[in-house]
């Protein structure tokens, strides 16, 4: 790649302090993390403000970072499309599905599915569901990484790849989801330091002026004032309708950040911790805004090249302008950061899904020890970890990051979301309904992508397996079908259990009566924060040891 | 939950069968938390994807409209009508919390506590 200047050795310095640091913190987690509950949700124990900190570092990937900025820099407000949908997503997952899936659940979203379907159907369609959205949005990342740092410190694309798969296998293995978190905590405070500090450089060269911002990016761009209107990016109206539907309704059926619940005590933090992830994400992409069209004012045409087909590269370039090289490679330092953690909660959901969902409560029918359930999730991990590695590696640079982002997206709000939501409040809704649902919503979602122009790209500005069809984005076909295979499935069956059963899950969602506890387990030890809940909710300690 | 003997149900989140959800499920406490909860979520999503999509809507079919001058040169409605998405994000999420400390939470609360002693007196246990 040519957009980095030859910064071997100040950027090697700046990702191995990054490296190390995560690495002590793993180091620390390992000492702590001891069952079931302290693997996949740390205890329990984080408090809202630190959570929201998390969800933070477990959202905002490099597509958000580079991405957006890049877009910005190369279509001007389609860019700011994304940021818009990506944060009003989250009033989907606040209004919705954050406190129920806290109070309902335990380690996975297939347990919030489970507690009232038939166990073994509805557990392989959540696990399903899971590891296809982490499969797209894991091999994105990774591809990702190894783009960013070949063009940085000038290694090999397929070595820098199993670098970033190793650290990330590294992290979950000593230290589960506690480390996880910790690494998205410190991620989140890098990236919002990181975009405070190069939007007020920003604006300083445009004598604090934002409305300059604009007008300084419309000059430098050839499209003129067509800049500032949408329709550069996306050029039809029915596919940004679909990509917003994606967004806004995808979110809600992330596996890696609705497991991100099941780490706080209880529905009141869930809740602050949504409330803190809104502002944190929020100003990031306020934020965007300064970088994508400061990076328009300040490096004009000029960069095009240099940044790459999708833009990529416009924020590193940015930051070499104004700050020289040790600044850019602080910055490819953040973005290194952010793509670790990222990966990391994508990984450990992933591994949830294959050891309590499939190993755990399909194979062995919940005959294995806990002990041995938190085995199996540290060898799925290093397992999945390596077969991204694998696939990131042929698929190699020719992968398109932010496509399969939008895919894991689409995935996600067509075949998770609605099973999710239905299961919580539709006391009709059956195993049959939630898998139907899920199979539907995944097949769908896959298939429309494959006959799409995306994959097809056609001679001329046609493209696509059929000509009838040219939608790039496929949410606003998938998700309704998802609905629909939810309910046809529930219509075709009577499952007398799963609906008396609705009462237990429906007063726990609403109430939190009966949920989980936590371990009271931190950082730093085991504080006394069970033993004090415990008596809190005296009923949730029955039948427990 | 692991036994002695190391064998567990297959489930995940664990049940309270010493519950009587079904009474608690009709209890009016647990009725009244459902209806106040959703006299603000349902409204409160309903306008949300409005506004959201008005605006996805305008910018995939009215480009024109979203790139006229807003106030001053430079500053477009797309922008100011993106900008907007921030804030109502932000203040929806600050007024849903507030009604959840404010009023859901003590109606959760008493709903629990019901369903809780009613569980008890039904199956003569006190854990």
């Amino acid at each position: 790649m040519t957009f980095f200047a030859s910064v071997n050795a100040t950027a090697l310095t700046v990702f191995g302090v990054i490296v190390a640091a995560t690495l002590v913190i793993s180091w620390f987690a390992s000492k702590r993390v001891n069952t079931a509950t302290d693997f996949w949700a740390a205890g329990r124990g984080l408090t809202g403000p630190q959570n929201g900190f998390a969800i933070a570092g477990d959202y905002m990937s490099a597509a958000s970072f580079l991405g957006i900025a890049g877009l910005i820099y190369l279509f001007g407000f389609d860019g700011f499309l994304y940021s818009v949908g990506f944060l009003v997503a989250f009033l989907t997952v606040l209004f919705l599905l954050a406190e129920r899936m806290r109070n309902a659940g335990k380690y996975t979203i297939a347990d919030v599915l489970a507690f009232r379907l038939k166990q073994e159907p509805a557990r392989a369609a959540a696990a399903l569901g899971t590891l296809t959205v982490v499969a797209f949005y894991l091999i994105a990342q990774m591809v990702g990484a190894g783009i960013l740092i070949e063009g940085l410190v000038d290694i090999d694309f397929s070595l820098a790849v199993i670098l970033t798969g190793a650290f990330m296998v590294t992290y979950i293995v000593l230290g589960g989801m506690l480390a996880t978190s910790w690494v998205q905590i410190i991620k989140a405070f890098l990236l919002m330091t990181a975009a405070v500090v190069m939007t007020i450089w920003v604006l300083a060269k445009v004598s604090w002026n934002p409305i300059d911002l604009f007008r300084d990016a419309r000059g430098q761009s050839a499209e003129g004032e067509a800049y500032l209107k949408p329709g550069l990016f996306l050029s039809s109206p029915l596919d940004t309708v679909s990509l917003g539907l994606g967004l806004v309704l995808g979110t809600a059926g992330l596996p890696h950040i609705l497991m991100r619940f099941f780490t706080v005590p209880n529905a009141k933090a869930a809740r602050s911790s949504v409330m803190w992830a809104m502002v944190l994400i929020g100003a990031f992409y306020v934020m965007t805004t300064a970088l994508g069209f400061g990076a328009r004012a300040i490096l004009g045409q000029g960069g095009e090249e240099a940044a790459g087909a999708t833009g990529n590269g416009a924020l590193p370039l940015l930051a070499d302008n104004l700050g020289g090289e040790l600044f850019q490679a602080i910055i490819a330092g953040v973005a290194f950061a952010t793509i670790l953690a990222v990966v990391a909660g994508l990984v450990i959901s992933a591994s949830g899904a294959v050891a309590h969902d499939v190993w755990s409560n399909i194979v062995r029918r919940g005959s294995d020890s806990e002990a041995e359930e938190v085995w199996v999730a540290k060898i799925a991990a290093l397992v999945i970890g390596a077969v991204a590695i694998v696939i990131a590696v042929i698929g190699g640079e020719g992968l398109n990051v932010s496509f399969m982002v939008g895919l894991a997206f689409a995935v996600a709000a067509s075949a998770n979301f609605p099973a999710l939501l239905l299961a919580l409040t539709w006391r009709r809704f059956n195993t049959t309904g939630a898998v139907t649902g899920v199979l539907v919503g995944v097949i769908s979602s896959v298939a429309l992508v494959i006959i799409s122009p995306t994959v097809w790209p056609g001679p001329d500005s046609e493209g696509g397996l059929f000509s009838w069809y040219d939608l790039a984005n496929p949410g606003i076909i998938s998700i309704p079908l998802g609905f629909i295979g939810c309910w046809v499935g529930t219509m075709l069956a009577r499952e007398p259990a799963a609906e008396r059963m609705f009462d237990e899950l429906y007063v726990r969602s609403e109430t939190g009566l009966g949920a989980e506890l936590g371990t009271g387990l931190t950082l730093t030890g085991r504080g006394s924060g069970a033993e004090a809940q415990a008596e809190d909710q005296e009923l949730v300690g029955a039948g427990r040891s | 939950m692991a036994t002695s003997e190391g064998t567990r149900v297959p489930e995940g989140a664990d049940h309270h069968p010493e519950i009587d959800w079904q009474a608690a499920e009709r209890s009016p406490e647990f009725q009244a938390l459902v209806r106040k909860k959703r006299s603000f979520v349902i409204p409160g999503t309903i306008f949300f994807l409005s506004w959201y999509f008005g605006f996805v809507v305008l910018a995939g079919y009215a480009p024109d409209f979203m790139g006229r001058e807003f106030l001053t040169d430079g500053l477009t409605v797309g922008y100011v009508l993106a900008l907007s998405q921030f804030v109502m994000t932000w203040v929806l999420g600050a007024w849903y919390l507030r009604k959840s400390d404010r009023e859901f939470d003590p109606l959760a609360e008493r709903a629990a506590k019901v369903a809780l002693e009613r569980g008890r007196a039904t199956n003569g246990r006190v854990s």
